[in-house]
């Protein structure tokens, strides 16, 4: 009876606290939406809390005027596709051969590889690095610098050594490539890993942040995270540019602003989320299989 | 002329058996690790450029750089950039602060991933656990920028922030959360948790997975109470898996994340916010003082190194080890 009435009591706690733990997580983001989409008066005077009060969407308009946003999109768009592309193909080819039992030398280059995750030289050298390479202001160097994350090179190596090996040999008995074998055989079985990866390398490349700031100079370079960054951090300038036209101004808030330029970045990751989630789970799973 | 004979022919048979030793070495491991080599090239020599180069480039601690000369043409100086570090005390200062935020977050938020996990394994309407998850996985996609701003428009004192808004209709006055000291260091903490949560509770969610449910049957049976059941089945169960993730987090130690600290520190409260990356980033990226915060750096890296070795060690006791 006793254990009946705790096992109740424990539930109902658990339910609560994970209820609310949800909800904390929602809230942020429903505040920030409805403050971009609130009226002017409203957001000034604090009545905007998680639902939007006087729908307007003057926040939005502004900030496509103002700011160049549409252009820091586009760049971040560029450098994430881009970026992507050649993660997954260095990764592939960083991951595949330590995959392979015949490989010769494969533990001592693991080990090559996994020193890099304990030890780095932090971000001065490879500013240095990037200075004297001539690649300050393009995007080559955000490239270079985040080409392979070692972490997931390590979970797709664990994902190709889990293949069964009938499967390659049966292929390559009438003698196939490594490259063809990789190709034909390996990769076609890997999609489900292959979508995790790009999931966790689209994410890496849409936040980049550090990189950008300290490789691009450029402001027509900018990408979204520099931009809504600075917007957040010059809310006053933003407000001041907006104020320029009064007849702006009367609809027009900072805040609201600021907000939309958030929302605008978050759309990407909104929209994709709901896909990629179970590819989520299923990647941070794989990576806790000790490689 | 018969030994010499002989001589010559175990010096030609000698070399023969070489040779063939080689062949076979070649046509048995070589051979078909080549084509494997060919694509690992790229891998090596990019690990070479961009992670081993930039480690050996910590060298300029030791000497008084200048872009003109190079890091090689630069005139060493020992220990002198150390001996200014450690002579400074705002530079000591933002070492205590990296390890201080660091610790702090580490251990404040290391059984919080524990706690929701076990919570969620309890739920067992399937809807209502499949949405739960999925509000608590979504922070770790959004980037530091969004994290800030929804700070800014909670704990700020701007117009549309929520909880100064509610203060203000009670007191009639606003609390500065973001530029004190004490609100700011817990403000911090508490994102840091927010937003990187939900990552390891799918790792412990998979690992109570593992667990024997007839334990919890005959458990019950045995009338051990629910909390019974998880200090003596569920914790021990997921031991293995804590210890790897604690591991993990404190070699990563010295590890700040750029993006979390810049965008969430403030003029008022760099005394505890100001850390090494973003000391070596203005002082050193910014003013180009490279030789002094290179120092900083690789002291930075000492300490990651001792913090992980020793971690390390402490699991070997536990039989859990990183390598």
């Amino acid at each position: 009876m006793k254990a009946n009435r705790d096992e109740k009591i424990f539930s109902a706690i658990c339910h609560v606290f994970v209820t609310m733990a949800a909800i904390s997580c929602l809230i942020p983001l429903m505040n920030l939406f409805s403050i971009s989409i609130s009226g002017a008066e409203a957001v000034v005077s604090g009545k905007v809390s998680i639902f939007p009060v006087q729908l307007s969407f003057e926040s939005y308009k502004t900030l496509f005027k103002i700011s160049p946003v549409i252009r820091a999109f586009r760049n971040s768009l560029f450098l994430t596709v881009v970026g992507v592309f050649l993660n997954i193909a260095f990764s592939v080819l960083a991951a595949y051969p330590l995959s392979r039992p015949y490989f010769k030398g494969r533990a001592f280059l693991s080990k090559f590889i996994v020193f890099t995750m304990l030890i780095s030289g932090g971000i001065l050298p490879n500013f240095i690095l990037m200075k004297s390479l001539g690649l300050i202001n393009s995007y080559g160097s955000i490239w270079l610098i985040t080409l392979i994350s070692t972490y997931n090179v390590l979970i797709m190596k664990s994902f190709f050594q889990n293949i069964p090996n009938e499967l390659s040999e049966a292929a390559c008995v009438d003698g196939c490539g490594e490259f063809r074998l990789l190709i034909k055989i390996i990769l076609p079985l890997s999609k489900a890993l292959l979508a995790t990866i790009t999931l966790f390398y689209m994410v890496a490349n849409w936040n980049e942040f550090l990189n950008t700031l300290m490789f691009i100079g450029d402001p027509k370079k900018y990408t979204m995270t520099v931009v809504v960054q600075e917007m957040i951090r010059n809310s006053s300038m933003l407000s001041d540019a907006a104020f320029m036209d009064p007849e702006t101004a009367k609809n027009m808030t900072g805040e609201g602003i600021q907000a939309a330029g958030i929302f605008v970045m978050m759309v990407p990751m909104l929209c994709a989320y709901p896909f990629l989630q179970r590819y989520f789970v299923k990647g941070v799973m794989l990576g806790s299989i000790k490689g | 002329m018969r030994s010499q004979n002989l001589r010559h022919n175990k010096s030609e048979t000698a070399t023969l058996t070489w040779s063939i030793h080689l062949k076979r070495f070649y046509s048995r491991n070589i051979k078909r690790s080549l084509p494997l080599y060919i694509m690992f090239l790229p891998i090596i020599i990019y690990y070479t450029i961009f992670r081993y180069l930039p480690i050996g480039g910590l060298i300029i601690a030791f000497k008084d750089y200048r872009i003109m000369d190079g890091i090689m043409g630069s005139a060493w100086v020992g220990f002198d950039n150390f001996i200014k570090l450690f002579s400074n005390p705002y530079c000591l200062k933002v070492l205590y602060n990296t390890v201080f935020l660091r610790l702090l977050s580490i251990i404040i938020g290391f059984p919080v991933p524990i706690i929701l996990a076990i919570m969620i394994n309890e739920i067992k309407k399937k809807w209502f656990k499949t949405s739960v998850q999925t509000l608590i996985y979504l922070p770790y996609f959004l980037s530091w920028v969004i994290v800030a701003g929804m700070v800014v428009s909670i704990f700020g004192q701007g117009n549309g922030s929520i909880l100064n808004h509610y203060i203000k209709m009670f007191t009639g006055y606003t609390i500065p959360f973001l530029n004190t000291p004490k609100s700011w260091i817990m403000i911090f903490v508490g994102a840091g948790i927010w937003k990187d949560s939900g990552f390891n509770t799918i790792l412990f969610l998979s690992a109570l997975t593992t667990i024997d449910p007839t334990l919890y049957e005959s458990a019950a049976m045995d009338g051990a109470g629910k909390f019974k059941q998880i200090w003596h089945i569920t914790l021990p169960g997921i031991t293995s898996t804590i210890i790897v993730v604690l591991i993990l987090s404190l070699g990563r130690v010295m590890q700040m994340g750029f993006d979390q600290i810049y965008m969430l520190q403030n003029a008022a409260v760099n005394d505890v916010a100001d850390v090494v990356v973003t000391y070596i980033f203005r002082v050193g990226i910014q003013q180009g003082n490279y030789s002094l915060t290179s120092a900083m750096s690789l002291l930075e890296s000492l300490i990651a190194f001792i913090f992980i070795f020793t971690s390390n060690k402490i699991a070997r006791r536990f039989g859990e080890s990183l390598w």
